[in-house]
C-alpha cells in the first residue's frame, strides 16, 4: 500500500506531498490505516485499490473519500477527523505519543518532535541525583507489571557501589496476545533508547543492553537501526555530547520463552544460560548481569522517562490517580468492537475503557467479566464495572495491573474455561525449575479441565484452592507466583459456575464456548 | 563482626552474618528438611546460596507471613522465624503430595528403599493418602551401559545431577530439557548416556534423592548400617570415599563430600571399579610351584620357605643378589616395612618401586637442579589461579578429579588454560590456547617460552638479573628464537608469544604436568625448563605434578628407592645411615639397582631371589617378552599379589594379599596429602594385609621387626622421616573397633605432608636433539596414554565386571588424512610395527591428531600397546621412556 501510494504520487507528479509509513496506530479493527496530515483525515480498511484512489481524489482534487471514512460502530456514523473519533478521543497518548506519527527508522523525525532534548538536558544541566529527584517526583512505576517505582529502583541502582553497572531495557514481551512493547519499540525506539541512555546516566551505568524477542523481526530491526543511527550522532558512544559521559547499549535477542521476561532469567539469558529465574534475592540490583548491580526496567517506563525530563515531574504526577501517576498502554481484545492499543490516564473507569473507547461489547451482547494483566491476571466480573484501572484497585479486586492485557469476556464465555485458557499457557511456559510451579499448575489444568469436560468431583473446589495457594505462596519467581490469579479470582466471583459445571455437569453460559485462540509462542 | 540475632521458633539465637536460615538451624538443631540443597553444588562466590527448587525447606517469617526458602535466605536482625507453623507444614505437604501424585507407586520394590529422601520426607510430614490426581512422568530411557540406569518417572527435578554434571565434574552430559511439566534433565538429543559427553562419573547417582538415577548393575539393593570412611585404591589423586558394607561385603562407594580434593564427586573407576576385591580371580591362599604347578600351602610352610630361600641366597651371594620391588599401590606403612626389609633383613639396597615406570620415581633428588620440582600446592589453590598451564597431561583420563578441577576453574573462575599437547583431548574445548608442539619437542619450547619471557622483559623483578647464573642463563637460551621454536616444535611464533605473555602476565598461575613430561626422552630436562620458567616469573605459580597411581607419591617418600633412604636421605648419607641404624641396625650404604636394572641383572643370572609385591611388570611393562625372560631366569621369584597375575604366574612362592578395603594405612596423593585407608570387610580366605605378610616374614627369617600395627609404623615414620613430622601422622584416627560402627566424618581423614624444601635455581638445560627425524621404515610417531577407564597395567581395573563390560577392543586412533593414506577406515583392524615389537589394533579415525600421529590408549583388558615399546632408561633419572615411539601400520587383511 505504501508503494502504491508512493508510486501514484509519483506518477502525479505532486511534489509538495510526503509519503512515509510508521509506526503501528493502534487500532487494530481497522486494517491499513492512512492518515493525510495537516488536516487529520482518517482512512481506514485502505487496500492497495483504495491508495490510487486516495491520492488522486483527496491529494490532488482535495475531495476526501468519504467512503473509506471511519465509522463509530456504535452510531454508524462517519468520523472524518482522527481526533475526533471516539477511540483516539478519550486516550492520553503519552507513551504512544510518536506512535504513528512519525517515521521510526528517522531519527530526525524524532528530534523534530522533540527528541533527544531530555538527554541533553540530563547530561548537560542535572546531575544524577537530580535526575532521580525528578523521577521520584513524578511518581513513575514500572510499566513491566510489578509496578515499582522507577526513581526508587534507580536510587538503589544508583546507591549500589561497584565498578561496572548495567542497565537493561526488558522488551521480552511474552504475555500471549500482548504488543505494546512492540508498537512503542516499532514506532518510536529512539524514545526507548533515550530512556535507556538517562537511565544509564542516573545510575551511573556505562553499558545498556535492550533484551528483544526474537520473534518481534521489525522491533529487532528498528532497534538496530535505532541504535546506529544514534551512535552516529553522538547519543552513544564515548563522551556523550561532551558531558564526559560514555554509554553503549547492545541488542540481544531472547531465547523464547515467557520466562525470560522475569528479570533473573533474562539475565541468565543475557549470559548464554537457559532462561530461568534464580532466587531473589539478592536482587539484580544488587548482583545481576555478569554479577555486576543490574537495573532492569520495561520498554514503555523507559518511553516515559524523556516526556518526564521534558515537561517536568508535575506535569506527569497530574496525570492519573493517587499512586499510579501518568497513563497506561492497554491491549484490549476480545469481544470488543474496538480492539487495539489504548492509551488512557491511569485509574480511567474500566467502563471507560471498554464502553467510550472500545465501543462496547459485539453483537450487542452483554459484559460478563475483564481479564486484565496478560496470562497472570484475574478476572473482574462486570458487576464492578466503575472499577478504576491502576495498580492499588486492580490488586485488590484480585487482578493485576500486569503488562497491560485487557480481554473483554461476553455473556457467553464460560469462566471455567477462562481459567484453563491461561492457566494452560502459564503451566506450558513453566521454566520447570521449582516443584509447586511445575508440578501445582499441571495439577490444577488437569482438574480445570476436568471440570469443563463435565467430569468434575466434589471436592475440586477445595483441591484447587489448596493448589492454588501452594503455588502462588511457595513458588519461586512471579510467573509461578502469580499465575494462579485467573484460577483464584474465577473462583472468587463465579465460584457458582463451577459448582453447576461439577454437579450439573452442564455450562450455565449458553453454550461450551472455547476462548479464541490469540497467537501463543511457537 | 557483629552476631545477628533472630527468633527462631520463638527462641533467641545467634548467627553470623551471611548465614542462611537454613545453616543457622542446623547449628541449633533445628530441623528443617531439604532436597534440592547441596552445599558442595554451590560455587564460591555465586550469588546465591542454593538454587531453591523443591521449596520444601520453607519456613514462616511471623511478621510478614512471608513463605521463606530457608536454603536460600540470608538470616537479617530481628527475622521471627518459623520452621514448623501449620502453614509451613500445610504446604510442605502439598507440595510432597505433589511430588508423589507425579511419582510411580513403585515404592516398595524401589532400590532406592529408605535411602529415598522424598519417601523419608514424606513419612516425617505424615502424607499418606493422596489427595491430588496421578500425573505420572513418563520417561524411561533405553540404557545401555553396566553403570548407570535412569528412571525419570522418579525424578523430582532437585537439578542435582544437572548442577553436578555441570559446574562440579563439567562434563556437561545432562542439562535441562524441555518446559513445564515435561522438564527433565536429559543428555543432549535425550539419548542414553553412552552416547553423550558423560563419563560415568556417578557423582549425580550419589547425589540424586530419588531412585531416579541408580546403579545399574547394584551389588546390593538396600539400605547399609555399616558405612566407612576410606580412600580410592585407583589414581593419585586419592578420593575421599565412603565405602558400604552388607553382611561384610562392600556393596557400594559413596564420595565424601567434605574431602578437599574429592568434594563430592568421584571418576568411574572410584565408584564403579572397586568391585575388583570380589573378583573369582582373587587369591585365598599361599601357593608354592611344585613341578610347574601350583600348589595351596599353609602360612607356616609358605613362610619358611621362602625364610629358608632368602636366607640361603644371601648366605651364599651375598644381599647383592636379592631384590625387592615394593608398589605404587601399596600403603606407605607396607613400603616403608618393605624398604626395611629389604636394607635390613635381607641386606640390599635393591629395591625399587612402580612408579619407575611412569618415571615418578626418578623425579627426586639433587634440589639444586631443581629436582624437587614437584607438587607445591593443595589443589584447592588451583581454582584461585588466573591462568593454568598443562603440559604433557591429559588429566582428564590420568587423574580426573585434577581435570575437574582444571574445568571448572576454566569454566566458572574464567581462568585461561594454557593446554600443551599435540592431540587434542577433552580439556581442548576449555583451553584459550592449545599448543600442539611435535611429540618430543617439549623441552625446546619451554626454552623458547622462557626466552620470550626475557626478551618481552616480561620476568618478575624478584629475578636477579646481576646473579652470574642468570648471565649464564640467558646465554643459553640465545639460539631458542621464536622462529627456531617454530621450526623445531611447529608452534607458531605467534602462538609462542601469545602463551608467553598470558603466562607471565598471571597474578596467580598454576601449571600441571605429567607423565607426558616425564616419560619422554630428556624428560629430566624439560622438568629444569619448566622450573626455569616459574623462577622466571616469580616463583609463585601453584605446580602440580600428577602421580599414575594411589601411593605412587608414598612410596618414593618411604625411601622404596635404591638410592634414597625415607625421606629422600640418599643411602650414600652416612649421617642420614647414622639416624635410622639407631632404630634398625645397619643397613647397606651403596646404591642398589633400579627395577629395570634389575630385570638386566637378573636376565643376566646375576639375581638369585626377587620379591615382588603388587606389581605385575609382565603386563604393565613395556617388552613383557624381555620381563618373562628376566624373571624366569631368577632362581627363587616370590609375588605378593590379590590375583594370580602373569607374573605371579611365573613365581616360586605366591602370597595372598588383601585389597584396599581390607586393610588400614596410609596413602600420599600427589598433593602431598596423606589419606587414610580403613579396613572395612575381611580379606578373603588366608589372605593377609601386605603389612602383616611382611612382619611375618621378617620374624620367618629370624629378624623379626619390631611392631604390630600400622599405626606404630605410622609412629615411627612421623620420628624419622621430617617430610611427616609434626602434621600429626603418627596419630591419625585409628580404624573402629571391633563393634563395627558407623566410621562417617570421625576423626581426621587425612593431612598434609609437608612438601620438599630445596632452592631451585636458573640453570641452563640445552636441547641436544634437534626435532625428531622421521624414521623411514617408521613413519609414524606413535603416543601412549591413559584411558579414564582402566587402569595401570589393568590388573585390577579387568577384574572389576563394570569397567571390563564397558572396555573397548585396542584401538589405535588416526588422523583422518592419515588413514586416508593408508587406506584404511573406522573398524578395520591393523598392525603396529615398532622396532621393539608389534600389536595388532582397530582403527578409529580422528580429527583430533596431526598428521604423522597416532594415539593408542594405555590398559585395555589386554594391553599390546607395550608390545611396542623395549626398555630404554632415561640416563639420568633411570626412569623408562615409553610414552612415544616410531611405528609403521599395516593393515591386516587387504582386501578388507
Ligand atoms: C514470568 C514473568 C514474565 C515477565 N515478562 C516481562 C516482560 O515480558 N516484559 C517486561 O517488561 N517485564 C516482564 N516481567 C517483569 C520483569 O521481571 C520486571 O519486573 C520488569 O521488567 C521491571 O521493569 P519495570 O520496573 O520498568 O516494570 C515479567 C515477570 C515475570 C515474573
Ligand atoms: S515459579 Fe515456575 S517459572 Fe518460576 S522458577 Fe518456579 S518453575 Fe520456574
Ligand atoms: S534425576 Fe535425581 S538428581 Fe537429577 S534432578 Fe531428578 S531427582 Fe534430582
Ligand atoms: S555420571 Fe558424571 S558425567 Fe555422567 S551424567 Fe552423572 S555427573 Fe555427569
Ligand atoms: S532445599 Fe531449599 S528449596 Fe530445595
Amino acid at each position: 500500500m505504501y508503494e502504491e501510494l508512493r508510486a501514484e504520487v509519483a506518477r502525479l507528479g505532486l511534489t509538495d506531498v510526503e509519503v512515509d509509513f510508521t509506526g503501528c496506530h493502534g487500532f487494530c479493527e481497522q486494517g491499513g490505516l492512512v492518515v493525510v496530515e495537516p488536516e487529520g483525515i482518517f482512512y481506514t480498511h485502505v487496500g492497495v485499490a483504495d491508495a490510487r484512489e486516495i491520492v488522486d481524489a483527496h491529494l490532488r482534487q482535495g475531495k476526501p473519500v468519504e467512503r473509506l471514512f471511519y465509522r463509530d460502530p456504535v452510531s454508524r456514523q462517519a468520523v472524518p477527523r482522527y481526533h475526533e473519533i471516539n477511540f483516539y478521543k478519550k486516550q492520553q497518548r503519552i507513551i504512544l505519543r510518536n506512535c504513528g506519527r512519525i517515521n521510526p527508522e528517522k531519527i530526525d523525525h524524532y528530534i523534530a518532535n522533540g527528541g533527544y532534548q531530555a538527554l541533553r538536558k540530563v547530561l548537560l544541566e542535572m546531575t544524577p541525583e537530580q535526575v532521580i529527584e525528578e523521577v521520584k517526583k513524578s511518581g513513575l512505576r514500572g510499566r513491566g507489571g510489578a509496578g515499582f517505582p522507577t526513581g526508587r529502583k534507580w536510587e538503589f541502582g544508583r546507591n549500589v557501589c561497584a565498578d561496572k553497572k548495567y542497565v537493561i531495557c526488558n522488551a521480552d514481551e511474552g504475555d500471549p496476545g500482548a504488543f505494546m512493547d512492540r508498537s512503542v519499540l516499532e514506532a518510536d525506539p529512539h524514545a526507548v533508547i533515550e530512556g535507556l541512555i538517562i537511565a544509564g546516566y542516573a545510575i551511573g551505568a556505562d553499558e545498556g543492553f535492550v533484551y528483544v524477542r526474537a520473534e518481534y523481526p521489525l522491533a529487532v530491526k528498528r532497534i538496530r537501526v535505532a541504535l546506529e543511527q544514534a551512535r552516529a550522532r553522538g547519543f552513544l558512544g564515548k563522551d556523550i555530547l561532551g558531558s564526559g559521559f560514555n554509554f553503549e547499549v547492545q541488542m540481544k535477542e531472547g531465547a523464547g520463552a515467557f520466562v525470560c521476561g522475569e528479570e533473573t532469567a533474562l539475565i541468565a539469558s543475557i549470559e548464554s544460560r537457559r532462561g530461568m529465574p534464580r532466587p531473589r534475592p539478592p536482587y539484580p540490583v544488587q548482583s545481576g548481569l555478569e554479577g555486576r548491580p543490574t537495573t532492569i526496567n520495561n520498554v514503555k517506563t523507559l518511553a516515559s522517562v524523556p516526556v518526564i525530563i521534558e515537561r517536568g515531574a508535575d506535569w506527569f504526577a497530574s496525570i492519573g490517580s493517587e499512586k499510579s501517576k501518568g497513563t497506561t498502554v492497554l491491549a484490549l481484545s476480545g469481544n470488543i468492537a474496538n480492539s487495539g492499543l489504548v492509551e488512557v490516564p491511569m485509574g480511567t473507569s474500566l467502563s471507560t475503557i471498554i464502553f467510550d473507547i472500545g465501543g462496547g461489547i459485539l453483537n450487542r451482547k452483554r459484559l460478563k467479566a475483564v481479564q486484565t494483566g496478560g496470562p497472570s491476571g484475574g478476572c473482574i466480573p462486570a458487576r464492578i464495572p466503575h472499577t478504576p484501572v491502576d495498580y492499588e484497585t486492580l490488586t485488590m479486586v484480585g487482578s493485576i495491573m500486569g503488562s497491560g492485557g485487557m480481554v473483554v469476556m461476553d455473556e457467553d464465555t464460560c469462566m471455567v474455561e477462562v481459567a484453563r485458557y491461561f492457566l494452560s499457557f502459564t503451566q506450558a511456559e513453566s521454566c520447570g525449575k521449582c516443584a509447586p510451579c511445575r508440578l501445582g499448575t499441571k495439577q490444577m489444568l488437569e482438574i480445570l479441565t476436568r471440570i469443563t469436560q463435565g467430569k468434575g468431583r466434589e471436592g475440586d473446589i477445595d483441591t484447587l484452592f489448596t493448589l492454588a495457594r501452594t503455588v502462588k505462596e511457595t513458588s519461586l519467581c512471579g510467573l509461578g507466583q502469580t499465575c494462579p490469579n485467573p484460577v483464584l479470582s474465577t473462583l472468587h466471583y463465579f465460584r457458582d459456575e463451577y459448582e453447576v459445571h461439577i454437579k450439573e455437569k452442564k455450562c450455565p453460559a449458553s453454550k461450551w464456548q472455547r476462548l479464541p485462540r490469540r497467537p501463543l509462542r511457537k | 563482626m557483629e552476631p545477628v540475632t533472630i527468633f527462631l521458633n520463638g527462641r533467641e539465637v545467634n548467627g553470623r552474618p551471611g548465614m542462611t536460615i537454613l545453616e543457622l538451624a542446623q547449628q541449633e538443631g533445628v530441623y528443617i528438611p531439604t532436597l534440592c540443597h547441596e552445599p558442595q553444588l554451590v560455587s564460591p562466590g555465586a550469588a546465591c546460596p542454593s538454587i531453591g527448587a523443591c521449596r520444601i525447606c520453607i519456613v514462616e517469617e511471623e511478621r510478614t507471613g512471608a513463605l521463606l526458602t530457608a536454603c536460600t535466605v540470608f538470616i537479617t536482625p530481628g527475622m521471627e522465624i518459623s520452621t514448623d507453623s501449620p502453614r509451613v507444614l500445610e504446604r510442605r505437604r502439598s507440595i510432597i503430595e505433589l511430588m508423589l501424585a507425579s511419582h510411580p507407586d513403585s515404592c516398595l520394590v524401589c532400590d532406592k528403599g529408605n535411602r529415598c529422601q522424598l519417601r523419608r520426607i514424606a513419612a516425617e510430614l505424615g502424607v499418606g493418602r493422596l489427595g491430588f490426581q496421578k500425573v505420572p512422568q513418563t520417561a524411561t530411557i533405553k540404557e545401555n551401559n553396566p553403570f548407570i540406569k535412569r528412571d525419570l518417572s522418579k525424578c523430582i527435578l532437585c537439578a542435582k545431577c544437572i548442577r553436578v554434571c555441570q559446574d562440579l565434574v563439567v562434563e556437561g552430559a545432562v542439562d535441562y530439557f524441555r518446559r513445564g511439566f515435561a522438564t527433565r534433565p536429559a543428555t543432549f538429543g535425550d539419548g542414553p548416556l553412552e552416547e553423550s559427553e558423560c563419563t560415568f562419573c556417578g557423582t549425580c547417582v550419589a547425589l540424586c534423592p530419588t531412585g531416579a538415577l541408580m546403579e545399574a548393575e547394584p551389588a546390593y539393593r538396600g539400605t547399609t548400617a555399616n558405612v566407612i570412611r576410606t580412600t580410592c585404591p585407583f589414581c593419585g589423586c586419592g578420593c575421599g570415599l565412603y565405602v558400604e558394607v552388607k553382611d561384610g561385603r562392600v556393596v557400594r562407594t559413596i564420595p565424601d563430600k567434605e574431602d578437599p580434593v574429592t568434594r563430592g564427586t568421584l571418576c568411574v573407576k572410584g565408584s564403579y571399579g572397586y568391585d575388583f576385591i570380589y573378583s573369582p580371580d582373587r587369591l585365598t591362599a599361599p601357593l608354592v610351584k611344585v613341578d610347574g604347578e601350583f600348589r595351596e600351602v599353609s602360612w607356616d610352610e609358605a613362610l619358611s620357605l621362602i625364610a629358608g630361600e632368602f636366607n640361603r641366597i644371601k648366605a651364599e651371594h651375598g644381599g647383592e643378589s636379592l631384590a625387592v620391588f615394593g608398589s605404587s599401590k601399596c600403603t606407605n606403612e607396607e613400603n616403608y616395612l618393605l624398604q626395611q626389609f629389604a636394607r635390613c633383613v635381607l641386606g640390599t639396597n635393591n629395591i625399587d618401586n612402580g612408579s619407575r615406570l611412569y618415571g615418578a620415581a626418578g623425579l627426586h633428588g639433587s634440589p639444586e637442579t631443581g629436582g624437587f620440582f614437584s607438587t607445591n600446592s593443595p589443589l584447592t589453590a588451583l581454582e584461585e589461579a588466573e591462568v593454568i598451564l598443562v603440559i604433557g597431561a591429559d588429566p582428564t583420563a590420568s587423574a580426573p578429579l585434577v581435570g575437574y578441577a582444571i574445568k571448572r576453574t576454566a569454566r566458572c573462575r574464567e581462568a585461561k588454560l594454557i593446554l600443551v599437547d599435540p592431540r587434542e583431548t577433552r580439556l581442548s574445548l576449555f583451553a584459550e590456547l592449545q599448543l600442539r608442539p611435535r611429540v618430543g619437542t617439549d623441552l625446546a619450547l619451554l626454552n623458547g617460552l622462557c626466552k620470550v619471557v626475557l626478551d618481552e622483559d616480561l620476568a618478575d623483578e624478584s629475578v636477579d638479573r646481576e646473579a652470574a647464573d642468570f648471565a649464564a642463563f640467558a646465554e643459553s637460551l640465545a639460539p631458542y628464537t621464536p622462529s627456531h621454536i617454530e621450526e623445531v616444535t611447529g608452534v607458531s611464533h605467534q602462538e609462542l608469544r601469545h602463551a608467553a605473555r598470558l603466562f607471565a602476565g598471571a597474578k596467580r598461575a598454576a601449571i600441571v604436568y605429567g607423565n607426558g613430561i616425564t616419560q619422554q626422552v630428556n624428560g629430566t630436562g624439560a622438568l629444569k625448563a619448566l622450573s626455569n620458567l616459574v623462577l622466571l616469573t616469580g616463583n609463585r605459580a601453584a605446580v602440580y605434578a600428577l602421580q599414575k597411581e594411589s601411593n605412587s607419591q608414598g612410596a618414593c617418600d618411604m625411601g622404596a628407592l635404591p638410592d634414597f633412604l625415607p625421606g629422600y636421605y640418599p643411602v650414600t648419607d652416612r649421617e642420614a645411615r647414622r639416624r635410622f641404624r639407631d632404630y634398625w641396625g645397619s643397613l647397606p650404604g651403596t646404591p642398589g639397582l633400579t627395577f629395570p636394572e634389575t630385570l638386566r641383572e637378573a636376565k643376566a643370572g646375576r639375581i638369585k631371589g626377587l620379591y615382588i609385591v603388587g606389581e605385575d611388570p609382565v603386563s604393565s611393562f613395556p617388552d613383557a617378552g624381555y620381563v618373562r625372560e628376566a624373571l624366569s631366569a631368577v632362581g627363587f621369584l616370590v609375588v605378593q599379589d590379590l590375583f594370580l597375575t602373569e607374573t605371579a604366574k611365573l613365581a616360586s612362592v605366591v602370597l595372598p594379599a588383601a585389597g584396599f578395603a581390607e586393610k588400614d594405612g596410609t596413602f600420599t596423593n600427589f598433593e602431598g596429602r596423606v589419606n587414610r585407608l580403613r579396613k572395612a570387610v575381611e580379606p578373603p580366605g588366608q589372605s593377609l594385609p601386605d603389612w602383616q605378610i611382611l612382619l611375618h616374614l621378617a620374624a620367618s627369617m629370624g629378624h623379626p621387626l619390631p611392631y604390630t600395627s600400622p599405626r606404630e609404623v605410622r609412629e615411627e615414620i612421623e620420628k624419622l622421616v621430617p617430610l611427616y613430622a609434626g602434621i600429626g601422622y603418627g596419630t591419625l584416627e585409628e580404624p573402629a573397633p571391633e563393634s563395627g560402627a558407623p566410621e562417617r566424618g570421625a576423626g581426621e581423614a587425612a593431612v598434609y605432608r609437608k612438601h620438599p624444601g630445596g632452592t631451585p635455581r636458573l640453570a641452563p638445560v640445552l636441547n641436544g636433539a634437534g626435532p625428531p627425524k622421521p624414521h623411514e621404515a617408521y613413519p609414524f610417531v606413535l603416543l601412549t596414554g591413559s584411558n579414564l577407564y582402566h587402569f595401570g597395567g589393568g590388573t585390577r581395573t579387568s577384574r572389576a565386571p563394570r569397567l571390563r563390560k564397558f572396555s573397548a577392543a585396542a584401538y589405535v586412533s588416526i588422523s583422518e588424512a592419515d588413514a586416508r593414506r593408508l587406506a584404511v577406515s573406522e573398524g578395520d583392524r591393523v598392525r603396529i610395527v615398532s622396532p621393539a615389537g608389534e600389536a595388532a589394533a582397530v582403527v578409529k579415525t580422528t580429527d583430533t591428531l596431526p598428521e604423522g600421529l597416532v594415539f593408542m590408549p594405555f590398559a585395555i583388558a589386554v594391553n599390546p600397546v607395550s608390545q611396542l615399546f623395549s626398555i630404554v632408561l632415561d640416563p639420568e633419572r633411570k626412569s623408562l621412556l615409553n610414552k612415544a615411539v616410531n611405528v609403521r601400520i599395516e593393515r591386516i587383511g587387504s582386501d578388507g
